[in-house]
């Protein structure tokens, strides 16, 4: 990125301010729906209530700060047993079977398009663009449709010999709300892969073969570690907006032993006069994320080192 | 604060009489002088106090809050509605839209603690707002409605005569009465075999493992804990008792071996057949029979409130916040929903809920087919009021005990 400036000479700093110019938009953007928002988030977490309504009263002073909304969120959080730390772990391990299973799915469709696509390429990455056009909540209700008693999935099952009576998808199990997760995300996991995927230069797989490696060697020494930044900004992707979704399990299940962080945020956040914890909660979860997000950033940068990039 | 003059027989040592005998909680009213020491006159100001049957508030009146004048001409400019989803006839809207040759607008809010913020914030002006009753105390002392001038209202004379003078607001001098509801139990008579009829405490059909799977509680956390403290002869449905919060917990937790759901789209999960058994808000039992699929006809629908009438009941009222533009045209609303004939229309087209209107006969109901003779029960009448039991508003500190409560439950611990 920094090209422009380092071709030009004398005229370098002027060059270098309007391509810094155009950053500008984007800096105004994040400030002002990322940064103030989230300064408005911690203020509320850290502030009090209106006395008559119990409404939120956000502390803007740093000085004035109120921790107790804080204490209540990690003494909970770090409690065996408690309801934060239950919901915190279940979400945790909801979202790594459900990412594990999208990679799992999504791989294997983005290498096909990416490699043997063929003359096909254009119809299957409409095919793989079309979920992007319905919204996430219509297709949970789409799922609900085929989950339920008479739906098709009980159908199908029924008349493959799989099943004998109809079975209660919708009863509160993990397994539904999980693969809610996978059906509703994998999409997006699939379009970075085969983003990254298509782009992968075949003379490294054929100079891979022509040095004696099997096809499968070549994928796992040659594509795989190749792949690595693409599958590591799609378990970002789906993981990320995962850890705060409330919806899926409150439409697939309803069942409390289902629900997610994401649902607690809620219920806080709703009603009630804790909004403080409700806001303390999505500041903890964020920092959670945003160490997460940390090792991405150092993966991939290593990713790319090792690469030679 | 200045008080109204009518207000002052409530002064700070009758205020502090009544708490003492545990109406309101001593840390609440700490809470209450800390917020009123910060204005000038001290001590005289209005303070909060906590409404139910066995203590009817006459909300008080401030100065530099007045009722609008009388006589004057309904403003011209669009009406701004804040309902919650679903809960007034688009017909009506229209309808009120041509007779008054005005445009009507209608934003939803999903909870009532939503909208008193949204409102409280100052950065909206809605003319007519749902207040629910245990929130009325508040947004008066937070100065966020205006009195009424029921001059403009002569139709609240249609409503049953309990709730024209309420516990909630004496007098109706902030908000009239719109919807009454009362918590019973939602179920298929075509899948259960057991209704709540045939037990002997009727809230034990929740542990039916005939139904496991298929029963839900209202996801509500003043209502569900209501039926397991009712099913444990608890009529005070607003303890504060640390006791009591523990059983209902409990009570709630050992229904997770029934694969106890949660939801508030009781209307729908009934007669889809997602549920069998649903803890179900009477309107909702009413307007269920608009959702059943082909070929399932009404009987299957059944609803249960304690025939003693001692269940939960309550009420939802019409109010004019403060700064709302146009409060000439958003009494006239208020007066246009009262009237018999738009009141019944909106109940039995759209709504499901059932205005308080003492023409809008129980048997009649019945009768024109609005509601199906084995709903009847879901029908209110103003008899249930003198037994039901109100979800009151709770002390701060009870209602974070409350939530947190709700909270363990509602995580799966």
């Amino acid at each position: 990125m920094s090209e422009p400036g380092r071709r030009v000479g004398a005229d370098g700093g002027r060059e270098n301010r309007f391509w810094a110019g155009l950053a500008l938009p984007g800096v105004v953007w994040l400030c002002v729906f990322f940064l103030l928002p989230f300064y408005v988030i911690l203020c509320v977490a850290l502030g009090s209530l209106d006395p008559i309504l119990l409404t939120p009263a956000p502390e803007w002073n740093p000085l004035q700060w109120n921790t107790a909304a804080f204490e209540f969120v990690l003494d909970n959080l770090f409690t065996p047993g408690a309801a934060f730390e239950t919901v915190f772990v279940r979400t945790f391990f909801y979202v790594l079977i459900a990412t594990t299973l999208s990679l799992l799915i999504a791989y294997p469709v983005a290498y096909y398009v990416a490699r043997y696509g063929g003359r096909w390429k254009g119809l299957l990455l409409v095919g793989l663009i079309a979920p992007f056009f319905i919204s996430y909540l219509m297709r949970m209700l789409a799922w609900i449709n085929l989950l339920q008693d008479d739906g098709w999935v009980n159908s199908v099952l029924i008349w493959v010999g799989i099943l004998d009576a109809p079975r209660n998808w919708l009863d509160g199990r993990a397994s539904s709300v999980i693969l809610g997760l996978v059906y509703g995300y994998v999409p997006f996991m699939i379009l970075p892969l085969y983003a990254f995927l298509d782009r992968i230069d075949r003379s490294l797989l054929e100079a891979a073969r022509d040095l004696g490696a099997s096809p499968f060697q070549a994928f796992r020494l040659v594509t795989l570690p190749l792949s690595t930044p693409a599958i590591l900004a799609g378990v970002v992707i789906i993981a990320l907006p995962m850890f705060g979704d409330y919806y899926t399990p409150d439409l697939l299940s309803g069942a409390p032993q289902t629900s997610l962080i994401g649902n607690q945020i809620n219920l806080y956040i709703r009603g009630g006069q804790q909004v403080p914890v409700g806001a303390a909660l999505v500041v903890v979860l964020m920092v959670f994320l945003t160490v997460l997000m940390g090792y991405y950033l150092f993966a991939t940068a290593r990713a790319q080192r090792r690469l030679g990039g | 604060m200045t008080l109204h003059p009518r207000e002052s027989r409530y002064g700070r040592r009758e205020f502090i009489g009544r708490s003492a005998a545990g109406i309101v909680g001593l840390s609440s009213l700490s809470t209450f002088l800390a917020a009123c020491g910060g204005s000038d006159n001290g001590g005289s100001a209005a303070e909060l106090q906590i409404a139910s049957p066995g203590n009817p508030v006459t909300q008080p009146l401030f100065d530099d809050n007045p009722m609008i004048a009388s006589g004057l001409e309904p403003e011209s400019g669009t009406l701004r509605i804040y309902n919650w989803n679903g809960y007034l006839d688009p017909k009506i809207k229209k309808g009120f839209a041509k007779e008054y040759g005005v445009k009507v607008e209608e934003t939803f809010f999903t909870t009532t603690d939503e909208a008193v913020q949204k409102i409280s914030s100052g950065a909206v002006d809605y003319d007519v707002f749902f207040p629910t009753q245990d929130r009325v105390g508040r947004l008066v002392l937070g100065k966020r409605l205006q009195p009424l001038n029921l001059e403009y209202i002569p139709n609240l004379k249609n409503v049953w005569p309990s709730l024209q003078d309420p516990w909630y607001d004496k007098g109706s001098q902030y908000t009239v009465p719109y919807m009454t509801w009362t918590t019973g139990i939602g179920y298929r008579t075509d899948k259960i075999e057991k209704t709540p009829l045939d037990y002997a405490n009727p809230y034990e059909i929740y542990w039916d493992e005939a139904n496991r799977g298929k029963m839900f509680l209202l996801d509500d956390g003043r209502d569900a804990p209501a039926h397991m403290l009712l099913k444990n002869g608890i009529t005070n449905i607003n303890t504060e008792d640390p006791e009591d919060i523990a059983l209902w917990e409990k009570e709630l937790k050992s229904l997770y071996d029934m694969n106890v759901k949660v939801s508030t789209d009781d209307y729908t999960n009934i007669p889809e057949g997602k549920a069998w058994v649903h803890q179900m808000w009477s309107g909702s039992a009413i307007g269920a029979q608009w959702y059943l699929p082909e070929g399932v006809g009404t009987d299957a629908l059944g609803f249960w409130f304690p025939a003693d009438g001692v269940g939960t009941i309550g009420s939802d009222m019409m109010a004019v916040p403060k700064d709302a533009q146009n409060p000439v045209l958003a009494h006239h609303f208020l007066d246009y929903l009262l009237d018999v004939k738009n009141g019944y229309s909106n109940f039995a087209n759209y709504v499901g809920y059932q205005p308080p209107l003492t023409k809008l006969d129980p048997d009649t109901l019945v009768a024109d087919g609005v509601v199906p003779k084995n709903l009847k029960t879901a029908i209110v009448r103003e008899s249930d009021f003198d037994k039901g039991l109100p979800l009151t508003e709770l002390t701060p500190d009870g209602q974070v005990n409350w939530q947190n409560a709700w909270a363990e439950f509602r995580a799966g611990v």
